[in-house]
């Protein structure tokens, strides 16, 4: 098993997870991991291999949403707009579906850095990676993930207390 | 112990803490109901954060569209660009060095040609060699850039035709067919150049020593020649010891034994310019058909002078029919063919007195001085282009300076060059 391979299989899982998160497209998350281990083919040596490999997913999101940010919001806002019209039949699919575009809504009404703190330290990074990886001083991981964990249930629990609402209001 | 802040418990929880640090935190909690209760919130937060992030994971395919890969330009397209774009600049090089040797080479033609028609005797020796030079350079493609504004510009000004040697052109040169006036202006002395420059622009430049424009001396070595082809008068009220373009002397000091004493003075003045002792070859970059000199005439202020090397298509591709031809024929015709078309002369005094030896002299003697200059200014950038009397190479030399300073440049630059081939020749 080359280099490549034992990568791959140690950290796609979790690299893809993360990026789904991140970026709520398993294909798009699918495609910046497969970019992501292509760069670390040629990388001589690595140090901290899982820190590098969610840096280096970090930045290629990052890049190709300034490229065409304009464009990725549209098509954000049209496939929301999708979500929310979507009516499926069985009940549970609906909650679940719900609960992924509030969830959605939630996470990306943090602050870039605390998003990714919280998605990094999910996949298992430990304090000192996520502060490689995003250039954090280690001590100010913690601080950062308890900010991040507050306001994402914080805006998770606002958003499905409206919800409730709106279901009261139609069920009215 | 003071209560723990919210990152610290995080920090606990997610095991990130030493061992102290954690036996220290663990030990506070069990004592501090404030932080128990800070700690519990925490465990909700992370056990929240953690559901809520897992239900992302429902996410759906294809939302964004995967953006197609970027098409990279096929090496092969690189390869031929790169060829184009060699072979393009080659031969811009060299139509341009033929170009501008032809028209120098007409313009030295069409003077020593005029030496012909007054003087049998010395108008023969100097009208072959560059006749000769003429056919060699004619033979490339002569096509010129047209400059209308300065032609214009000259052929307005009210003094052109009094201020210097005029002559009519009875068949247009590819020099003054290009530029309406075909312009050689003296390099060596004060009075050649301010008398040109009063004469165009009409403004004298203060503080400097002048002859008055309607009055130009004009050397022997360098001089001005306008050519106005409308008319076919010779005009012109300078003597005729003055010279013309195609009948001068070999060298600077041979020409320096021909102009007046008070043009020598001028010269000796002009030998204190700032200019001398400060000039220094300060590179010489690497060019492909010519060699680039870069002179440094004060701190921070340089010019180049390129000088073109006789690369022509003729010299480096034989044909079958130019092998078959004789070189020598060909060159002997040609010279007697620009001798028959000359129809006006000026021959100076000194022409005529140049020793038999010399104007029996080969292609390219340094008795067949007398190189023509042209000036063209763009972007700030005054070029000086003549064709060097030893060589027969066209000189270029360029600064970002006045005509004037970059001409008293020039004479240096010649005279550097003047020693070089003589300490060259005799060791």
């Amino acid at each position: 098993m080359t280099d490549v391979e034992r990568l791959f299989r140690t950290y796609n899982a979790a690299l893809v997870r993360y990026l789904t998160r991140r970026l709520g497209d398993r294909d798009w998350a699918e495609e910046v991991a497969q970019e992501t281990f292509v760069r670390a083919l040629r990388q001589t040596s690595i140090q901290n291999e899982r820190a590098w490999l969610f840096a280096v997913a970090t930045n290629l999101v990052r890049d190709e949403a300034r490229k065409d940010m304009r464009r990725r919001k549209h098509l954000a806002l049209l496939a929301e707009e999708e979500r929310d019209a979507m009516v499926e039949p069985e009940e549970t699919t609906l909650e679940r579906a719900q609960e992924a575009a509030m969830a959605r809504k939630a996470i990306d009404a943090l602050v870039e850095k605390d998003r990714l703190a919280l998605l990094m330290r999910e996949e298992g990074l430990d304090y000192n990676e996520i502060a490689e990886a995003l250039e954090l001083s280690p001590g100010s991981v913690g601080t950062t993930l308890s900010r991040a964990r507050r306001r994402l249930v914080e805006s998770y629990e606002a958003l499905q207390k409206s919800q409730e609402e709106r279901e009261k209001n139609a069920a009215s | 112990m003071q209560h723990l802040d919210e990152g610290m418990i995080h920090s606990w929880l997610d095991g990130a803490l030493s061992a102290d640090e954690a036996a220290r935190v663990e030990a506070h909690v069990k004592e501090c109901p404030q932080c128990a209760a800070a700690v519990a919130e925490a465990r909700g937060f992370i056990a929240g954060a953690s559901r809520i992030l897992t239900a992302l994971d429902n996410a759906p395919r294809g939302v964004i569209p995967v953006a197609a890969p970027k098409k990279r330009f096929d090496p092969l397209v690189w390869r031929v660009a790169a060829t184009v774009l060699v072979v393009a600049t080659a031969s811009l090089m060299l139509l341009r060095d033929g170009g501008e040797k032809a028209q120098n080479a007409t313009a030295n033609t069409d003077s020593s040609g005029s030496a012909i028609g007054s003087s049998a005797v010395t108008g023969i020796a100097p009208a072959a060699p560059n006749a000769d030079e003429a056919i060699k350079e004619t033979a490339g493609p002569t096509s010129t850039t047209a400059r209308p504004s300065r032609a214009a510009a000259e052929s307005k000004s009210p003094t052109t035709k009094q201020d210097n040697v005029s002559v009519r052109a009875s068949r247009p040169s590819v020099g003054s067919t290009e530029k309406g006036i075909a312009r050689g202006v003296a390099a060596d002395t004060v009075t050649g150049i301010q008398a040109l420059a009063g004469a165009v622009s009409g403004v004298a430049h203060p503080g400097e020593k002048t002859s008055p424009a309607s009055q130009p001396k004009i050397t022997a070595r360098e001089n001005e020649a306008i050519v106005d082809q409308k008319s076919g008068v010779t005009t012109g009220n300078a003597p005729p010891s003055s010279g013309y373009a195609g009948a001068v002397a070999a060298t600077p000091l041979a020409a320096a034994s021909q102009v007046p004493p008070s043009t020598l003075k001028l010269r000796g003045v002009m030998s204190l310019d700032a200019t001398r002792d400060q000039l220094k070859v300060v590179g010489t970059p690497r060019t492909f058909g010519a060699k680039v000199t870069l002179y440094e005439v004060a701190p921070g202020d340089t010019v180049t002078l390129r000088e073109d090397l006789s690369l022509s298509l003729s010299a480096v591709v034989v044909t079958g029919a130019q092998a078959a031809q004789p070189r020598q024929s060909v060159e002997k015709s040609a010279a007697t063919e620009r001798a028959k078309r000359a129809d006006t002369a000026v021959v100076s005094a000194a022409d005529s007195q140049r020793p038999v030896e010399a104007l029996r002299s080969p292609v390219r003697a340094p008795s067949v001085a007398a190189p023509i200059s042209r000036v063209e200014v763009a972007d700030g950038v005054t070029t000086i282009i003549w064709m060097d009397a030893t060589t027969g190479n066209t000189l270029r030399l360029s600064g970002r300076m006045p005509e004037g300073r970059l001409r008293q440049i020039k004479i240096r630059i010649e005279q550097e060059r003047t020693a070089a081939a003589a300490a060259k020749q005799n060791p």
